[in-house]
C-alpha cells in the first residue's frame, strides 16, 4: 500500500508539472495573440494529431531515427575502441589529440557545410553526428582508463596476466560508467546535431526537412509540431537506454 | 644484519642455491637513500623473513624483486621467472568474484578445467569456497586476505613475495591465516620473501631473517 501510494504521487507529481508548463505555455500564447509566432498548445496538438494520420510523417520519424541510430551507435563503436587505445598508450593519445580538439571546437554549421561538400544528403546527418558525438565517447572513455586503480594493473603485470584479460577484468568495468555517461550525452546531443543536419541537407523523408518546410510556409504550429516529436523520440530513447541499462545491471 | 636459524647460511657458497641474488642495490626518493649499496640473497624454497620499521624501505625493495619499481642502480638476479606477489592492499577486483579473482592470474598460463580445479583447491584450503560467488565488498579484511593468499599460492611462481600479510588483522584472525598459510606452504613450497615488522612473526616464519634499518 505504502509503495503504491509512493508511486502514484510521483505520477501525480510529474502530471502536475506537465500540466503547469503546458498552461505557461497557454497564457503565453494568449498574451501574443499571434499564431504565428506562438500557436497555443491545443493549435499545436491539433497539427500533430493531424500529422501522424499520414504516411509521410512515419516515413520521415523512421529515417530520422534510423541515421540517428546509425550515428550513435558508429561513434560509440570508434570512440570506445580509439579511447581505449589512447588510453593505454600516451603517444596516440598525443598523435589523435590535436584531431579531436579541432573537431569538438568547431561548430557544428562547419562540419555540416563541409560535410555537404563531400557526402550525399543522407550520410551528411551520419557524418555529422559521428564527428560530434565521437569526441565526447572518446574523452570519457580516456578519463576512464586514466581513473582505473593503478594497484590492480600492477597487480596484473607481477603475475604476467595477458593484455586482453587486463583489458576486459580491469579497464572495461572501471571505464563503464564513464561510456555509459558519455551515451547519455550523445543521445540528447545526437538528436539535435542530426536534426539540425536535415535541415541543412534536406534528405528525402526526415524530420529536418519537414520542420524546413513548416519555417517556409509559415506552418508554425506544424513547426512546433515537429519539435516536440524531436523531443519525444529523445526522451524515448534516454528512456529505453536506461532500462536496458538497469537490466544489464541485475 | 641476517640471522640464519639453521646456523648454516654461510656455508651455502653456491649461486644455484640462491632464488633471488640483489647486488649493490641503490634507491633514492627526491635524493634522501632509501638503500645504498645494499647486498642480499635469499636461499630457494626457504622462507626469509625481512624485519624493519615502517618506512625503512621493505615494500620498495619488494616493488623492486617484482619489477613494479625501475627506478634504482644495482643488480637484481632471479633465478626463475614467475612471481606471486601478496600486497599489503588486497588488490582484489572489485568486479570479479572470489572465483574469478583467484582465476584471473590462471587464464594466461592454464585451460579452464585445470583452473576450475586449482581455484576450488585454494579457496578450500583458505575455507572460502562457500564464498566463490561473492564480490569483495561482501567480504570481511580477514577474508580477503585470504583470497589474496589463494590467489598467490595458486598461480605457480617460483617466488612469492608477502609485504605485511597478516597486518590489521586481530590475533584470532592472524593466528588462523598464519596456519593456512603455513599448510599451503607445505603442499607447494616455493621460495618465500616475507616482509614484516613484527619479530615474532619474523622468528615464527622465516628459515632466515634479514633486519633493515
Amino acid at each position: 500500500m505504502k509503495i503504491s501510494i509512493t508511486v502514484e504521487t510521483k505520477i501525480i507529481k510529474k502530471l502536475f508539472i506537465l500540466i503547469f508548463w503546458i498552461l505557461v505555455w497557454e497564457i503565453c500564447s494568449l498574451f501574443m495573440n499571434n499564431s504565428l509566432l506562438l500557436p497555443s498548445p491545443f493549435e499545436v496538438l491539433k497539427t500533430l494529431i493531424i500529422l501522424m494520420g499520414k504516411a509521410y510523417f512515419w516515413k520521415s520519424v523512421f529515417n530520422s531515427i534510423l541515421r540517428v541510430i546509425i550515428g550513435i551507435l558508429l561513434s560509440i563503436a570508434i570512440g570506445i575502441v580509439t579511447g581505449i587505445i589512447s588510453g593505454l598508450n600516451k603517444f596516440i593519445e598525443e598523435l589523435l589529440g590535436p584531431l579531436v580538439v579541432t573537431v569538438k571546437s568547431t561548430p557544428v554549421i562547419s562540419i555540416i557545410i563541409i560535410a555537404l561538400v563531400w557526402f550525399n544528403s543522407s550520410n551528411v546527418v551520419i557524418f555529422t553526428a559521428i564527428l560530434i558525438c565521437f569526441p565526447i565517447i572518446y574523452t570519457n572513455v580516456i578519463e576512464g582508463i586514466k581513473s582505473v586503480d593503478n594497484y590492480l594493473v600492477q597487480m596484473a603485470n607481477v603475475y604476467k596476466v595477458k593484455r586482453k584479460y587486463v583489458v576486459k577484468d580491469i579497464y572495461l568495468p572501471s571505464i563503464k560508467n564513464y561510456i555509459v555517461s558519455g551515451i547519455l550525452m550523445c543521445l540528447g546531443i545526437g538528436w539535435k546535431v542530426s536534426v539540425a543536419s536535415e535541415v541543412l541537407s534536406t534528405p528525402n523523408y526526415s524530420i529536418g526537412l519537414n520542420l524546413l518546410n513548416a519555417k517556409t510556409t509559415l506552418e508554425t504550429s506544424e513547426l512546433f509540431a515537429w519539435t516536440i516529436v524531436i523531443v519525444i523520440l529523445s526522451f524515448i530513447f534516454e528512456k529505453i537506454f536506461k532500462y536496458y541499462l538497469s537490466r544489464a545491471k541485475k | 644484519m641476517c640471522i640464519d636459524k639453521e646456523g648454516d647460511f654461510m656455508e651455502k657458497q653456491n649461486e644455484d642455491q640462491y632464488e633471488v641474488t640483489i647486488s649493490r642495490l641503490s634507491k633514492y626518493y627526491e635524493g634522501v637513500p632509501v638503500f645504498y649499496n645494499l647486498n642480499m640473497k635469499f636461499l630457494r624454497n626457504r622462507v626469509t623473513a625481512i624485519l624493519g620499521p615502517s618506512g625503512c624501505g621493505k615494500t620498495t625493495l619488494l616493488n623492486i624483486i617484482s619489477g613494479i619499481e625501475k627506478d634504482y642502480s644495482g643488480k637484481v638476479n632471479l633465478r626463475g621467472s614467475t612471481i606471486s606477489y601478496v600486497f599489503q592492499e588486497d588488490r582484489l577486483i572489485p568486479y570479479l568474484s572470489v572465483y574469478d579473482n583467484v582465476a584471473f592470474v590462471l587464464k594466461s598460463t592454464m585451460k579452464k578445467d585445470r583452473i576450475d580445479l586449482t581455484v576450488r583447491k585454494f579457496l578450500r584450503m583458505v575455507e572460502l569456497w562457500d564464498y566463490k560467488d561473492k564480490l569483495p565488498c561482501k567480504l570481511s579484511g580477514g577474508m580477503k586476505r585470504r583470497v589474496a593468499l589463494a590467489r598467490a599460492f595458486a598461480y605457480k611462481s617460483d617466488l612469492l613475495l608477502m609485504d605485511e600479510p597478516f597486518k590489521g588483522l586481530d590475533d584470532r584472525l592472524k593466528s588462523d591465516i598464519i596456519k593456512k598459510f603455513l599448510m599451503i606452504y607445505r603442499e607447494s613450497a616455493r621460495t618465500i620473501i616475507l616482509v614484516t615488522h613484527d619479530k615474532a612473526e619474523a622468528e615464527k616464519l622465516g628459515d632466515v631473517i634479514y633486519s633493515l634499518d
